[in-house]
């Protein structure tokens, strides 16, 4: 692999950032962030891990699908493709394997997303590594890997000196074709793929080990009617912060909205159609027709996130032995009464 | 073109709108700029329309109603008087102009106070200018402020915290084996290490719950949710004991003045407070000037009260102070710069156990209070909704900002609702059972300006 020092690497974005949008990890007030940045300064470098996923690049929280106008007695629709390459700087390689996951629902089934098809063509990954596994991580207990760069464009590995990088994809390589890079062979180094120990109380054994057990594709109906989901779900709070911050959660709801005044006078009965993030998690999950909901119980959609991780997805959409979990650990982390992805996986393997 | 406001005027149709006609009549001159909008009373004027008139892009927001006395409904003009003040406190925090709201008195006979009011009013919002309120959707506006939610770093005394759990496990222990109550909620520390929300339903159960610094959950957010107040025919479910601090037995006085659930429904286990740990170990700012140590309201108590601590402003309160020297325009950029970072995950809320609506009304899809999408106006029309819904009834517990991802400092919008309620009501949330002022037409004396 050629080697790219931090000077490189550094001239390199700020030649991307000119010609197309740079998002990378960013820190605003405090909270770690994808955001749009103008050149490399304002890079977090020596980041963790983000609070929100790389999914956002892709599937953004609230796009709008649809203008709506009245014209001349008629209904004119306008399509609001997203327009503009990007490049994304800064994925981990959990991240990455979420984007892959999200490609299974948007684009390798019919019917494809327009929108996000539109956005993941022109959206290259530039990885980086993650030189351990942090705290609360366990990709390796999900199939992943901490330098994993099967998912991305152009894979970077930090080394003495500055980055090795691996060329990746087509795509990757167009990408690299503004910078010479010196033909000095690094090698790839290697990371520890042991997630740390966890902080463990008194008497449960069975959450030093790791990898964190993640049960058999074919067990998981039987947990359909556990009576654990109503205990693990008393403290959960229906709060959205772990579907949101998710890298491979993707419900959504579509809703036409009145625009609003525009410059003084009021828009002639536009609407808009957005598409915004929907959560199994929120009270009013999923209610239909004459008020029904049919995930009324909290455990009921606690159980719901769980299940579409491990079962209903990797059923439907055909992801073999993989599940929709890319063990980010985002969840765990983010949970405001530690509801804990991974205590949920130890305890339905017991 | 010189620059014209449009006002949306809210009338009430017993005094102020007749008082209009009798301009009209009279022929007297009122500025075209205002719109009326007839309404029964101006205590039907709620603060979320007012907020949603000023999202839509009033220049101005005038509210008129019958004399302090004269009231067709005896009290409603009541309402408006102590919540309207208290809103243009809020918005004018926010980022607003507090003059862009005006609350008045205009009697049916008065055409020429009608008239003079309005021209008054008109001319202080045109010297004001256009209003800068709505973010318009297609412009991102410049977030230059960072500031995260205040964390402090006033280390945490040592004190014991095994005689309190091991209180709180004999007590709980007792209140099950005797079947008094169905379960105990309390605290735990999960497999991580980390102290969470623990329910104990069995007495070995029991013994899981622990006392530590890091106690920090408000767990009387999971009784409103819970319990409904008792219905005829309806068998009630046995009474449900939970863990307390000083703080949280105020919410639970709030909660029962709101008849979230009947006194009897609830076994409180109240323990005295030495303060609770944020992530990094520090004290709560919160924590640090607190000198309510003692439960307000229990049925049995734990713990000695502690020493109190001494009098300071808390780098809460201090923020809030700075805020409000500055311009409206660069409390509007701070406000936005904060609100930038909302997902509208609806922790803040989830975590509250004020936030006991069955349907939030920011989220009823067949009202259009805001719009569905994570955008800039209805992120701010969501947490100052909130943080007025919050006036009178924050006990100051913080349990929205400890549970947002996004760091967003949501207590320099709850304290300084409190800071207003206090200064002109003299109440505090939840010292005792007494509603918040805003909320009711009973208690709580208008005062004059």
């Amino acid at each position: 692999m050629n080697l790219i020092t931090q000077a490189q690497l550094a001239e390199w974005l700020d030649g991307l950032a000119r010609q197309r949008t740079l998002i990378a990890p960013h820190e605003v007030a405090g909270v770690l962030l994808y955001r749009p940045v103008e050149s490399s300064q304002k890079i977090a470098w020596g980041f963790g891990r983000t609070v929100m996923s790389v999914k956002e690049a892709f599937f953004p929280p609230t796009e709008r699908l649809l203008t709506i106008e009245k014209s001349d007695g008629g209904i004119k629709l306008i399509e609001n493709l997203p327009e503009g390459e990007q490049v994304l700087f800064g994925v981990r390689p959990c991240d990455a394997r979420g984007v892959r996951i999200l490609d299974a629902l948007f684009l390798d089934k019919e019917p494809v997303d327009p929108y996000y098809a539109r956005r993941r063509a022109n959206t290259a990954l530039v990885g980086l590594a993650c030189k351990e596994m942090g705290p609360t991580c366990f990709c390796t207990s999900v199939g992943g890997a901490p330098d994993e760069a099967s998912d991305m464009d152009v894979m970077l590995y930090e080394v003495e000196g500055g980055y090795a990088v691996e060329t990746v994809t087509e795509k990757g390589k167009a990408l690299l074709q503004t910078i010479n890079l010196e033909e000095q062979t690094v090698e790839k180094p290697i990371v520890n793929r042991q997630s740390p120990a966890l902080s463990v109380a008194e008497g449960s054994i069975e959450n030093q080990k790791s990898p964190i057990p993640n049960p058999q594709f074919i067990s998981w109906p039987a947990h359909f009617t556990s009576e654990y989901w109503p205990r693990v779900s008393e403290r959960c709070l229906s709060c959205r912060a772990c579907t949101y911050v998710c890298p491979t959660c993707r419900c959504f709801i579509i809703r036409d909205e009145v625009l609003p005044y525009t410059s003084g006078e009021p828009a002639a009965g536009a609407f808009e159609r957005i598409r915004c993030w929907d959560s199994c998690e929120g009270e009013n999950y999923r209610r239909i027709a004459g008020g029904h909901r049919q995930r009324a119980e909290k455990s009921e959609r606690l159980r719901n996130r769980f299940f579409c991780k491990f079962y209903y997805y990797p059923e439907q959409y055909g992801l073999g032995a993989a599940s929709a979990c890319t063990g980010c650990g985002r969840c765990v982390d983010i949970c405001p009464v530690n509801v804990d992805i991974t205590e949920v996986l130890t305890d339905l393997a017991r | 073109m010189a620059f014209e406001p449009r006002i949306i005027a809210y009338l009430c149709t017993w005094c102020s709108y007749t008082g209009a006609d009798t301009a009209g009549i009279a022929r007297l001159k009122s500025p075209a700029n205002i719109r009326d909008i007839r309404v029964p009373c101006s205590g039907r004027v709620s603060p979320e329309l007012v907020m949603r008139t000023f999202d839509q892009g009033a220049d101005g927001v005038l509210i008129l109603g019958c004399h302090i006395g004269e009231c067709h409904y005896e009290t409603g003009n009541h309402r408006a008087a102590k919540r309207l003040p208290i809103l243009r406190a809020l918005m004018g925090y926010a980022g607003l102009e507090p003059e862009r709201l005006r609350l008045d008195w205009v009697s049916a006979s008065e055409g020429e106070r009608f008239s003079r009011i309005a021209t008054e009013f008109v001319d202080t919002v045109r010297a004001l200018g256009p209003v800068r309120w709505r973010v318009p959707g297609d412009e991102i506006p410049a977030l230059t402020q960072q500031f995260a939610a205040i964390c402090g770093d006033v280390p945490l005394g040592e004190y014991d915290c095994a005689a309190k759990t091991d209180a709180i496990r004999a007590k709980a222990k007792e209140l099950l084996t005797s079947g008094a109550v169905g379960y105990v909620v309390g605290y735990e520390v999960g497999p991580r290490g980390r102290t969470r929300p623990s329910f104990a339903n069995t007495p070995e159960e029991a013994d899981k719950l622990v006392w530590n610094p890091d106690c920090t959950y408000n767990l009387t957010t999971y009784l409103g949710k819970k319990r409904r107040p008792a219905v005829k025919g309806i068998e009630q479910p046995k009474p449900v004991a939970v863990v307390v601090k000083p703080c949280d037995s105020r919410a639970i006085n709030v909660l029962l003045t709101e008849n979230q659930f009947p006194r009897e429904q609830v076994y409180i286990i109240g323990v005295t407070c030495e303060g609770t740990r944020h992530d990094h170990g520090a004290l709560q700012v919160r924590c640090q000037t607190c000198n309510d140590r003692v439960p307000i309201v229990y049925d049995t108590l734990i713990g000695e009260p502690p020493a109190p601590v001494p009098e300071h402003p808390t780098p809460v309160a201090l923020k809030i102070a700075e805020l409000e020297k500055e311009t409206p325009a660069e409390r509007m950029e701070f406000w936005l710069s904060q609100f930038d970072r909302c997902i509208r995950c609806y922790a803040c809320r989830q975590a509250c156990p004020m936030c006991n609506c069955p349907v939030c009304l920011y989220e009823r899809d067949d009202s259009l209070w805001i719009g569905m999408g994570v955008n800039m106006n209805e992120k701010r029309a969501f947490h100052l909704g909130r943080a007025y819904h919050m006036a009178g009834r924050c006990i100051g517990c913080n349990e929205c900002e400890r549970a947002c991802p996004m760091n967003i400092p949501i207590s320099l919008l709850n304290m300084k609702m409190a800071q207003e309620i206090e200064a002109a009501f003299g109440h505090r949330a939840g010292m005792e059972p007494v509603p918040s002022p805003v909320v009711t037409i009973l208690s709580g004396e208008y005062k004059e300006g």
